[in-house]
Order: structure tokens, then sequence, then C-alpha cells
């Protein structure tokens, strides 16, 4: 006492909060040295300004995230038949990175025999889950063209069970997820598609400016549901569950139990129209009932240009909603539960209308980055036309990415570190470094993609936990399980955002609490309680034999 | 024309059946019958066989005006009015034969002469004399109202008008606030929100009591979407004109924006209350009553507003709201009925199945 403070002490206060300080580091970590390739042309092919897939998931259970990153491929001017896009050119390759100890990485793709993304086939998403529960994470690739589901050996090896699995799909797929929609342990496979488009049909829209067309230039088209037979092979029941009785023009699609009943329903963001919410019925069937529901269009019942898509809960009400990011002088839709079945729109109540009216919205992520209990807001963002300043002084090409952090319930520009405008598109969710801070994986398209490291860690006091779910009767990865920490829920999955995957683990930010109480609602109706868990540890919780 | 004169030519012809008489006489039948080289030969003829023949000239002239021959066609009408200054719609010819070639200054006191007022506002706003052809375009229009080209040239005279008063005002007092304004409303019609803003500001700076350029200002930053600048020029706006609807109205919609619906909805209400039965304010008002609780306000606001308009796609907007309100209070016969009408006034086709064949 009586010393008195001197600046120096004062800043570094501030420095220990946390204030001041830009969320992230932005990086190019050693060994990831990924170029993603979408070749623009002058033809104006759609496809080239809607890929750019990532995903994080720990493919050799070493306890570190690796990073696996989807490329597009070459296209010529214009594109004949038959089209390859030159996908045998180790430029063209998708990619896996193993993440070593010391946080560089290195390039295992080819002895993980990732090396054949397929003739025909230009990159799209990426979807991760264990899909035949034997520990470890399976890897599932979208494209135009046909799809490709690579069985993880377990012995840092992949291999491409498309064929055997039944889930090539074919046309154009955008992203894609896992999730256990019959509740039977095995965790079924749903994919978007986006339009009915080939580059034999293409066209190019604009007069002054020649610019990619807007997706009502071509027809909708139906979205594909895998049933996990739980041998290796899947059928397609996409009609027998009703997915396909609607079109839409979709791209992103996300995961929860929206009104409670145990069954996991599925959110689809589509682009110029209206939105799905497909409810489970719990019978194999779904019924679309955004409309309805209220989760379809925006408070003044127009259409949203809807890209990426998470579905937790961001006002701590135990209910999850829904955001849909989209183009600018639309505002980033939030579809908040109110419960009883009914979502209303929240964008403006919650600050979207500031943050994102002026944006294009792709990746998208509701996570606690400062761990004071409230998910927070992370976008990555760029419009869809790259000549858009030409046409719109007003709007931009290349945008940094938007992190708003959650006050509340309301939303609040903060620094996220990231200086420069870049052209976002996928977005993963992740604690890379184990340190307690959620990180993220940020593509660009026909760029590098960054990794920003949560700087918090270390610095602020706020408390931390993240639980890697252990299935037993539910799937392995839980997936689909409604997780509750001090007053928070998440619910299990790896989709979601766009284009991407995120960690399966479940991250809660516990403010100054240094204990928790856990309560998880399995997908097997398991209720399972954990009281008294400390805080700032990385917990697995095996589901319990017993409901 | 040439009708016009042709008992005139067949009393001269019963008079005097000169040989020019005579090629005039021939010359007119040929132009009755549509053989307009022909005619033009036989007037030829006529002026040729007697060059004081005045009507032989101005027909010349007509044909050739006819043929589209313009530069042909001066010096038989000039030649016309030589001989005969006060003959028939010659000066009117003329001045049609030299706007046509684009000599507008040489045309306007032949067509002034002839009383041809559509014709000469054109010559006017051609030859620059933006004023008067402001003046003489506005009476014929009195006249002419439904006049499409009337109506063209009149908005073309206006603008150039306007834009050269503006060019005055900017070579000449280049610092004025005005000029500033001026400047900023060109960069703002090129979508430059910094030159906008700019020049905005030095606007306000010099003459920060300006009427509207808060709430000009206030509109360029909300199409830039940075809907927290423009709620605070909207609001600077509201208290220079606290009588302006559209000022109230501008502050309400950027309130919404920022999710202030309760402030919003009193901003609404002030504009709703200078200006009645405006549907956008109705509408806004509406939404601002929904967002803030007060379902009630919203539904009035709504129903007031499909009294005025039932047939807009705003009117679909207020039906999208009333479903919203309906479906929360379990109206399920009300919900579908206010859905459909909102689909069909917005436009929005299912596009989720095939079309039909």
């Amino acid at each position: 006492m009586g010393r008195r403070i001197t600046r120096r002490d004062f800043l570094e206060s501030l420095a220990a909060m946390g204030v001041g300080l830009p969320m992230f580091d932005a990086k190019h970590p050693r060994g990831l040295d990924f170029q993603h390739v979408n070749s623009p042309t002058p033809q104006k092919y759609l496809i080239e300004t809607m890929g750019g897939g990532v995903a994080l998931l720990d493919y050799n259970n070493d306890g570190l995230l690796d990073i696996f990153l989807v490329n597009s491929g070459q296209l010529t001017n214009p594109m004949h038949t038959p089209e390859t896009f030159d996908r045998h050119d180790p430029r063209n390759w998708n990619r896996l990175y193993r993440q070593n100890p010391d946080g560089s990485f290195t390039d295992v793709t080819k002895e993980a025999g990732l090396t054949n993304a397929g003739d025909g086939n230009y990159g799209m998403g990426v979807a991760v889950g264990d899909y035949d529960n034997d520990g470890f994470p399976d890897i599932y690739v979208t494209n135009y063209g046909k799809n490709t589901l690579y069985h993880n050996n377990g012995d840092g090896t992949f291999t491409d069970v498309t064929a055997k699995a039944g889930v090539e799909a074919g046309g154009w797929s955008c992203s894609a997820g896992f999730f256990d929609y019959d509740n039977d342990g095995h965790l079924d496979l749903f994919v978007t598609r986006y339009l009915l488009w080939d580059t034999q049909h293409s066209k190019i829209c604009g007069q002054e400016w020649q610019t990619y067309c807007p997706p009502a230039e071509f027809p909708a088209t139906t979205n594909i549901l895998y049933c996990n037979r739980g041998d290796g092979t899947f059928e397609d029941v996409s009609k027998a569950s009703g997915i396909s009785a609607v079109k839409g023009r979709s791209l992103g699609v996300a995961f929860a139990d929206y009104d409670d009943d145990r069954f996991t329903d599925i959110f689809v963001a589509n682009d110029g129209m209206r939105q799905f919410l497909f409810h489970n019925n719990g019978d194999g069937t779904f019924t679309e009932r955004g409309l309805e529901a209220g989760a379809a269009l925006t408070a003044d019942g127009k259409p949203l240009s809807g890209m990426g898509t998470v579905f937790q809960d961001y006002d701590n009400d135990g209910r999850p909603d829904i955001l849909v990011t989209v183009l600018p002088r639309e505002v980033y839709a939030l579809f908040h539960n109110d419960g009883n079945g009914l979502f209303s729109y929240r964008s403006l109540q919650a600050g979207l209308g500031l943050l994102s009216a002026a944006s294009s919205g792709w990746g998208v992520g509701l996570e606690d980055f400062d761990n004071d209990g409230w998910k927070d807001l992370f976008v990555a963002q760029s419009h869809v036309l790259d000549n858009v300043e030409e046409i719109d002084h007003m709007l931009h090409y290349k945008e940094p990415p938007l992190l708003a952090l959650n006050q509340n319930g309301r939303f609040e520009r903060s620094d996220s570190g990231v200086a420069s405008a870049i052209a976002g598109r996928g977005a993963a969710f992740g604690d890379l470094n184990n340190d307690g801070w959620m990180d993220v994986v940020v593509t660009s398209l026909g760029g590098e993609p960054l990794v920003l490291l949560n700087n918090r860690g270390g610095r602020a006091a706020a408390h931390w936990l993240t639980i890697s779910l252990r299935g037993t009767r539910s799937n392995r990865d839980g997936l689909g399980a409604k997780v509750q920490v001090n007053g928070q829920t998440r619910f299990a999955t790896t989709a979601g955002s766009y284009v991407s995957a995120s960690d399966k683990r479940l991250h809660f930010g516990l403010g100054g609490t240094d204990t928790a109480k856990v309560e998880i609602r399995w997908p097997s109706g398991t209720h399972q309680v954990v009281e008294n868990v400390k805080a700032n540890q990385i917990l697995e919780i095996r589901e319990a034999d017993k409901p | 024309m040439i009708a016009g004169f042709l008992s005139f030519l067949l009393a001269l012809q019963a008079a005097s059946a000169s040989p020019a008489s005579q090629h005039l006489h021939a010359g007119l039948l040929a132009a009755q019958g549509g053989r307009l080289d022909a005619a033009i030969a036989e007037f030829k003829q006529a002026t040729e066989l007697d060059p004081k023949l005045a009507p032989a000239f101005l027909d010349l002239g007509e044909a050739l005006i006819e043929k589209h021959d313009y530069a042909a066609a001066v010096a038989p009408l000039k030649r016309a009015l030589e001989i005969s200054p006060n003959i028939e719609g010659a000066h009117r010819l003329l001045g049609y034969a030299l706007l046509a070639q684009g000599y507008a200054s040489d045309a306007v006191p032949h067509l002034e002469k002839a009383h041809d007022e559509d014709v000469l506002g054109i010559a006017l706003l051609e030859a620059d004399r933006l004023q008067d052809a402001v003046i003489v375009l506005q009476k014929a229009l009195a006249r002419h109202p439904n006049d499409p080209d009337l109506l063209y040239y009149y908005g073309r005279a206006c603008g150039q008008l306007s834009k050269e008063v503006f060019d005055d005002l900017e070579a000449r007092f280049p610092e004025s606030a005005r000029a500033h304004e001026m400047m900023a409303q060109d960069y703002a019609a090129l979508r430059d929100v910094g030159g906008a803003e700019r020049e905005f500001l030095e606007a306000l700076r010099l003459r920060p009591q300006t009427a509207d350029l808060h709430l000009e200002l206030g509109g360029l930053y909300a199409r830039a979407q940075q809907w927290d600048k423009a709620e605070e020029q909207f609001r600077l706006e509201a208290q220079l004109q606290p009588g302006s609807p559209e000022a109230a109205y501008r502050l309400g919609e950027s309130l919404m924006q920022l999710g202030k619906f309760h402030e919003a909805r009193l901003a609404l209400v002030r504009s709703d209350e200078l200006k009645h039965d405006m549907p956008e304010t109705l509408y806004l008002l509406g939404k601002a009553g929904n967002l803030d609780g007060d379902d009630t306000l919203a539904e009035k606001s709504w129903l007031h507003l499909l009294t005025i308009e039932n047939n807009t796609s705003l009117a679909g907007q207020a039906h999208f709201g009333l479903a919203g309100i309906y479906r929360k209070q379990g109206r399920t016969a009300d919900v579908d009925r206010e859905m459909e009408l909102s689909r069909q006034l917005q436009g929005t086709q299912d596009q989720t199945q095939d079309s039909p064949k």
C-alpha cells in the first residue's frame, strides 16, 4: 500500500485483463503452406467464388488439432468436357496438415493417402465425423462433381470408401455435416446442394461489368440425407425422409434440437430464397417448417441470401438460436428461439444492423472467445463478386473478418487483430494450442488460410472448461448431445459455418467461476450430471452405461 | 402545305397558264401522288423558268425536306422569302431545315416568326438558350400536356438549366457552403462516400444551420449502411427542423437499424403526427411497435396502412408482420390468410417445387 501506480504498472494491468488487446494473433504458422486455387476466369463460372472449406480435427488422436484444407482446382477459359480441374497437379490437391507439439505444421497429405481428390471434382467443403465409431475422425469432401468419403484407418492413413459407402451425391455440393438423426448411435450425413448448374450451362451476368450471376438464374435443387446403416454403408433416404420434398439453393447447414424433443433438427441456409428448418419428426421423416416457425424470412417477409449458418444458443436461455450470414444491404439474420417451436427475427435487437449491413458473411461461429460465459460472433467476410467495387463503390470485395463480443445477448464489434482484408470463405473453430481459449482458422478464396490464435490465454483471468464427449450407447463423439455448463448450453456438432467443420470438443467460458456443473443429455436419451468439475481443463466425459 | 396551296395554284393556272406555272402544277400533282423526285424536277423547272415565282421555291424546299435532303432545302426556302418575305410557311420550313442540320441558332428567328413553339423550344434548347427554352416549352406543354417528346425536351431543358446555374454557382463562389453541398451531391451520386462526406462536413462547417444538409449526409451514411453515423445526422436535422416529417422518419429508420426500438417508435410517431397516412411511416411504426413488444400498436399501424394501400410490396410486408402477430396468438386461420396475401404481394414465388409443366 502507499506505492504510487506508475504508468507502466497501469498498462501492464490492462494487458493482464486483456483490455485493448486484439483478440487474435493472425499467423501463417510454419509448415502451413497451403494456397487455395480457384483459378477465376472471364467466364465467371459460379463455382469460382464459392469454395474454401476447412476442417479442424485430431486425425491421429495425439491431442492436437490438425487442419484439413479443401482445394478447388484449375478452370480453363472456357471449360471443355470432360472436366478434370487438374486435380492430379499437387498445387490443386486438398491438404492435411498435422500439428506438431511446437505449434508448427507438417504436410502429411501424401503419407495420409489424400492426394487423389478425384478427376472432375472442383472442391468446395468438408465435413468431419467418426461414422464407423472406431475412434478416429473420418473426412467427407464436397465438390462440384462427386463427393468423397475418406475413412480414417487409425494409422495416419485414409482410404477412399465413397463407392462402398454410397455417398458420392453428384451435382454441386457445398456444406455437409454428420449427425445422428435417428439416435441409433451411427452418424448420418446431410449434404447441401446449391444449384442445378454446370460449366456448359453457365451464364455471365451484368452489362458494363461482367459478374457472377445471382442464384435465381439457375434452378433450385434437392439436398441429400444419407442414413448410416451401421455397416460402413449409407442409404440415400432423401425422398423417404421428406428432405427432397423441397428444393433449395442451399449453402450452409447446421444441426440442433430446437424443440427439445430429443431428435436433432436441421437448419439449411438457402441463397436468395426462404430458409429451411427441417423438423425431425422422430420417425425417420422430416417436415420443413421454416415459414411457420418464423425462421425462413426477414422481419419484412423478404428472402435472405443465406450462406453460412450456426445453430447454437447465443443468449443463454437454453434453446438453440439460428444465425445466417448473408450479403450486404441485408443484415445477418438472427432467429431467436422463443420456445414452442417458434422463432423471432432478432437481428436488430442483437446489434447486427450496425455490424453487418455493409458486409458479406460466409463462415460463422458462435464461440466464447473471451471466456466470459457468453458466445461471441465470428464471421469470415468478403463479397461474392470479385469486381463489386467497380459496380458499387460503397462495397468491398475483400473484408476483414467480423469479431463481435456478446454483451448479454447484444453483439459489439471488437478488434479481431486481423488488419488486412481477405476474401474470407470457410471458418473452423477449435482450441489449437489447448490453452483454453478458442482459436479460428479462416480460408481466403484464392489465397492462404489465416490461423487466428487467441491471445488472451495467460493474460485474462477468466476460467474455461473444454469437454470431449465419449459416447457409448450414443455415437462415439456424442454429436447431437445437449451439454449445459453453469447455465450455458451447447449442442455437440462439428457442422455449421460454411463448407467447414470445427473441433468436436465443446468449449465453455466460465468467467470468474472456477468450478462447473456439467449436465449432458446424450442422443441415446441418457441424462448425466457431473458436479464440481474443476475449471481450466479438457475433460473427457464417457456416456454413462445406464440412462 | 402542298395540298394547301393546290387550290391557289390551280387558280393561278387558270388565270395564266405560263410554262413555269404548268411545271409548278405538274409538280404539285406529282407530290400529291407521292412521286417526290418527279415533283422536285418539276418545281426546279418552274424556278428556272420563272426565278421570281416564290411558291415554286417554297414547294421545292418542302419537297426536299420531305426527302430528308435538308441541306438542299435551305437555298430555295431562303429564295422564296427573298421574293416574298411574308409567304406563309416558308419561315417554319426554313427553321426545320436549319434545325435538322444542327444550325439551331439560325433556326430560332425563323421559328419565332412562324410562332411554332414546339420546335422553337427545341431549337432554343439546342442553341443553349436554356431559360428561353424552358419558358417556350412550358407554353407548348400547356397546349399539349401529353406529348412525350415535349415532356422529354422540357425535362432536358430544366436539367441543363439547373446544371448551368449550379456550374455558375461553383465557378463564382467555389468556397461557399452551397458549392460544397453541390460537390457533396456529385460525389454521392458517384457513390464516393469519402468525397461526399468531406464536402458535406465542409458545407456544415461553413453554415451549420443549413436545412437538409444533415439529412443529406445522414442519407449518405444510410446508403453506406453506416447507421450509427446516420442516426447522429438525422437527429441533428430533426433538432434543426422539428417540423420535418422526413427528418423524424429517417431518424426513426436509423434507430430501428440500431435496435433502439423505443426511441425509433417515438420518432416515427412524431413523423406520423407531422404527416399523416404515409405508408412507409406506418409500416415502420408498426415494425417498431412489434419489435418494442407492443403488438397492439403494430397491428393498428399495419391495418391502417392496408386501408391506404393494399396492393403493393409494402402492403405485403404489413401482411407478413400481421401473420407474425397472429402466429404468437395461435390464430392459425389468420396466419394462413396473411401469409398468402404477403406471398402474393411480395411476389415471392415458392421456388421449392418444380414449376408445373
